[in-house]
């Protein structure tokens, strides 16, 4: 309900896609919360905005999946921040849902496609 | 693993998660200050962007495993909380849940003592016991010959083993001293697995007539007599007059249930299978072979008795041979007396529950504008419900514990309420099986603690359950808007009030008249007369096994000569002797009445008792014609015998029986075969010797100093000789001196069980009683809590109400009318349970009937007075309340608003 109005350009995440963009994000390297939430956007073209209220519990549960690890680092600004890793489980799971993924905008986009 | 490491790890993942949302916002802000913001905005915007900081740290929980661990601690705080802060409240409910739970687990103590704990004996599911059936009555007890056939069944049972309590005197040492013996056939030992110290226990050779006098030992009298010396092994022990020969030791701790006192001597049976006789009255327990079954054994023994039927010259009484298994066979007669308890604290508790319940309904009313703001702020309905739920389960979980406790202290009282078990007391169906001694084997062992825990549970959660949905339900923009006392949704949680209201007074009303019933019971059983005077009568046992006074020469002399000098002391008035205790053992014989036709073996079965010269006195049994024994009737003048009414009733309806001459026992067993016949010579009246309840059977009784020797050695075998004595004054005061003559006159032989009559009446309706004050403890508890809940309703309803009282009053109302609404209120609720009880109970009385003497199950009087001493207690409950209502001040009211 918060701030609605101001995403109503933005797109809805479709659900369970939000834990593949994550793992996408983490494919380039070890990252904080903060960072993710930014890459995501930045590499969205600003159009998916990752709600914190998605982002952590999405984390976590990652975490308890045995897809991330995490770690506590200091930021190159010198901040303490936890700092999430792909583990080989999640490289696994992120190839699997990556084909997934292409399997599904194939199958959607025909059926989308204007005859 | 994980479990423990997310227990101790929890707190540090909370601070991680924290910091976690912190480093987020210190990020956001910084991005935002390099992006020209002023720090103070920065922060200002990070934190708002991020959202409701504390749902999403509590979203983000939630993924962890064990996150219901994290709510579930802190709803308990929160419960503990506000369970502490409303002191009185919580310890309402906890007091009424501990009576309840208390209560049921001190009942449940008993069960699981008597019922369910599995016998001691190793693999005691392979235990049987053998069950002869004659038509309808099926008895444990059996015959030298059946035990034989049953023996030889070695296809089916590893060991048989027949088994008895009997009363001995061991001789030697300071005193001589009655104990207990256990005369067992060889099989014993290994049938339950006996644990042998020294030396050995019997072997099957010694085990048969004339096998020699052996004993062996129970670690108890080891210890105690003879100082714990193994060198006893071998040595010989004077039992009666007898040497035994001691050729074993058990070890501590050897306990099979089937004795009550434990034997501290064990002795061979050596039961002769080629001769009827050594008195059917023993028990005989197997072993199955392993992988036999029950319907398997009973096969075989059915296919053994037809064998046996026909190799018979003489057909038998008995139609079948069965099995069962021990422990069902040893409790059967009891389950449904303890059911019946069971039962009935059962409602107790629903009742004590149901009053808990409404308490916390009225709480949740209270709270309704908390659970309005709660929900307001974005607690889900089922996090409530959990939440209240939680509460709920506390105070179950406190009620469990402390009742666990109270079971534990209540059971002790409850065994001491017991009058314990009678050894020679063979006619009582209702006596407790399996307490150990002073109920030292009813014990805390996890079943009780698990019942009581899974009692309070799931009391806890379907008790719980129904006020925390109402709690949780509602709108909270009504219950927010709400200013007064009226809160939206009240009125439906007085329909439930209502409804557990009644509820209370049906069940409640369903105990006092069950309690009502018994205690009819009770009081007829005190009135009444069992054709003996009880008063001022002592009586005392005395084992003469194995002594001379077990044949006919020596009994007559020691009770011509005990009679003698207890005569002649100062206080009695008169003594006697007899076989048997009434109340307590009696015998039958069959008889014939010489020169009438006769169309079986004999006439009929009728009571006998062998009895000395100044029975009839002694207990002042009138002799309505002919005369007393004498010490002329000896055995070298003609066989006499007197009867009671109800036998000359019965047999002579149109003549004289004194004319008539008696065969009793012939055929039954050869010692019989040598009874005088026998001529009638008086008439006296009838005596309830079978129990209180009871009518009085036909009987005959006999003189001691004519009976063969055989006859009375299987008699004073099977139990110890009786002497009663009549006083002038209270009976104890002759114990000593009575006690200290027939030892004289007996060359030393101790007596036991000494009391009064009065005690033996007493006694074998001790347990008829003792339910009775079960069942009134439990009634009155019932019907204390059913006014607590009543009052309380009424109570709430006028506090609910005191807007609209008041405004009446206002308008000018008399008080006598506002208390007329509440207490019309009020009555129609008792009503309406009392109603509901009534048809409750007036259908399940009859589960009563078979606990009742006296009075109906639907007694008239029991049917009038319950309701309406219930409807009183419930109107003084109303009464209350409804006056306080007539004092509302509107002025207060108003100034309140």
């Amino acid at each position: 309900m918060r701030n609605s109005e101001a995403y109503k350009n933005r797109i809805e995440l479709l659900q369970g896609t939000l834990d593949m963009l994550i793992l996408q994000t983490l494919q380039w390297g070890p990252q904080h919360g903060h960072g993710i939430g930014q890459a995501i956007r930045a590499n969205s073209g600003e159009l998916l905005q990752v709600e914190t209220g998605s982002l952590y519990p999405a984390l976590h549960r990652l975490e308890n999946k045995g897809w991330v690890a995490s770690e506590w680092k200091l930021s190159e600004k010198n901040q303490r921040a936890k700092y999430y890793r792909l583990t080989p489980a999640g490289k696994k799971q992120l190839s699997a849902e990556q084909s997934q993924w292409r399997l599904l905008v194939k199958a959607i986009s025909k059926v989308m496609k204007p005859a | 693993m994980a479990f423990w490491n997310c227990l101790f790890n929890r707190k540090r993942r909370y601070q991680e998660l924290q910091q976690e949302i912190e480093a987020h916002l210190a990020f956001e802000t910084q991005q935002r200050i390099e992006r020209g913001e002023s720090p103070d905005d920065a922060r200002a915007n990070a934190r708002r962007d991020f959202g409701n900081e504390l749902l999403i740290s509590e979203v983000t929980r939630r993924q962890w495993t064990w996150r219901w661990l994290d709510e579930l601690e802190q709803d308990s705080r929160y419960a503990f909380r506000t369970l502490f802060t409303n002191r009185v409240f919580t310890l309402v409910v906890v007091a009424t849940l501990t009576l309840g739970i208390g209560a049921n687990t001190a009942i449940f103590s008993v069960v699981n003592a008597v019922l369910l704990r599995p016998l001691k004996a190793l693999e005691a599911e392979r235990l049987v016991r053998f069950i002869t059936t004659y038509g309808t009555v099926s008895s444990a007890t059996a015959a030298g010959r059946e035990f034989d056939e049953w023996r030889q069944q070695a296809s089916v049972f590893e060991d048989v083993s027949a088994h008895r309590l009997e009363f001995m005197n061991l001789i030697g040492g300071t005193e001589p001293e009655q104990i207990p013996v256990g005369r067992v056939s060889a099989d014993f030992f290994s049938l339950f697995r006996a644990p042998v110290l020294y030396g050995r226990v019997f072997t099957r050779n010694e085990d048969v007539p004339n096998g020699g006098a052996l004993a062996v030992l129970s670690h108890g009298i080891w210890v105690r007599r003879f100082a714990s010396d193994p060198s006893i092994v071998g040595r010989t022990i004077l039992l009666g007059s007898t040497p035994h020969i001691v050729i074993g030791i058990l070890a501590p701790g050897f306990d099979t249930e089937q004795f009550e006192p434990l034997p501290d001597v064990w002795l061979p049976f050596q039961i002769d299978p080629q001769r009827v006789d050594g008195g059917n009255l023993f028990l005989v327990t197997g072993r199955l072979k392993r992988g036999v079954i029950l319907e398997h054994a009973n096969d075989r023994l059915a296919a053994a008795f037809a064998d046996y039927s026909r190799r018979l010259s003489r057909p038998s009484t008995v139609t079948m041979w069965t099995v069962q298994h021990l422990q069902d066979a040893m409790v059967k007669s009891i389950r449904p007396s303890l059911g019946l308890l069971f039962g009935a604290v059962s409602l107790v508790l629903l009742i004590a529950c149901a009053n808990v319940a409404n308490l916390l309904l009225v709480r949740g009313d209270a709270r309704k504008r908390e659970m309005a703001i709660r929900r307001a702020i974005g607690a889900g309905r089922a996090r409530i419900v959990r939440q209240l739920l939680t509460e709920s389960l506390l105070l179950w979980a406190a009620g469990g514990v402390l009742g666990l406790g109270l079971g534990s202290l209540a059971t002790r009282r409850l065994l001491s309420l017991y009058p314990g078990n009678n050894p020679f007391n063979l006619l009582d169906a209702y006596s407790l099986p399996r307490l150990g001694e002073n109920g030292s084997a009813v014990a805390m062992d996890w079943r009780v603690v698990a019942f009581a825990l899974l009692v309070s549970a799931v009391t806890g959660i379907s008790f719980g359950l129904f006020p925390a949905f109402h709690g949780a339900r509602g709108d909270p923009q009504g219950a927010l808007k709400a200013t007064g006392s009226i809160v939206a949704g009240a009125r439906r949680t007085n329909r439930s009030r209502g409804i557990l209201v009644v509820t209370e007074i049906a069940l409640a009303l369903m105990l006092l008249v069950g309690a009502s019933l018994l205690i009819r019971t009770s009081i007829a059983l005190d009135e009444v007369r069992p054709g003996i005077d009880t008063h001022n009568v002592l009586t005392m046992r005395m084992s003469v096994t194995g002594t001379r006074f077990e044949r006919r020469d020596g009994i007559a002399e020691l009770t011509r000569e005990g009679m003698r000098r207890i005569g002649a002391l100062p206080g009695v008035l008169a003594a006697s002797m007899t076989c048997c205790m009434p109340l307590e053992t009696v015998w039958q014989l069959p008889f014939i009445v010489e020169g009438r036709p006769l169309t079986s073996r004999w006439h009929a079965f009728g009571g006998w008792t062998f009895v000395s010269p100044g029975y009839f006195e002694t207990f002042k049994i009138p002799i309505i014609r002919g005369r007393d024994f004498t010490d002329g009737d000896n055995a070298s003048a003609p066989g006499v015998v007197i009867i009671n009414e109800a036998m000359a009733r019965r047999f002579w309806p149109n003549s004289d029986p004194m004319n008539d001459r008696l065969i009793i026992g012939r055929t039954m067993r050869p010692e019989y075969d040598g009874d005088p016949v026998r001529q009638i010579v008086g008439i006296v009246g009838n005596v309830q010797d079978t129990g209180l309840t009871h009518d009085a059977r036909p009987a005959m009784y006999v003189p001691v100093a004519q009976l063969p020797d055989g006859v009375t050695m299987l008699n004073v075998k099977l139990l110890p000789i009786v002497w009663i004595v009549r006083t002038q004054g209270r009976p104890y005061v002759v114990s000593q001196p009575v006690q200290k003559e027939l030892r004289d006159v007996s060359g030393g032989l101790p007596v036991a069980r000494i009391r009064s009559m009065d005690e033996v009446v007493s006694e074998s309706t001790g347990r008829t009683r003792f339910n009775t004050s079960l069942m009134t403890i439990f009634a009155i508890s019932a019907v204390l809590l059913a006014m607590v809940g009543v009052y309380g309703l009424m109570a709430y309803s006028v506090e609910q109400r005191t807007h609209e009282i008041g405004i009446r009053i206002a308008l000018g109302a008399a008080g006598q009318q506002i208390r007329n609404i509440v207490v019309v209120h009020g009555v129609v609720l008792m009503l309406a349970g009392i109603a509901s009880g009534l048809v409750a109970a007036y259908s399940l009385s009859h589960l009563l009937a078979g606990f009742l003497f006296g009075v109906a199950t639907r007694d008239p009087i029991v049917f009038v007075a319950a309701p309406a001493i219930l409807g009183a207690a419930a109107l003084l409950a109303i009464w209350i309340p409804a006056r306080r209502a007539t004092r509302v001040s509107p002025m207060t009211l108003l100034r309140n608003n």
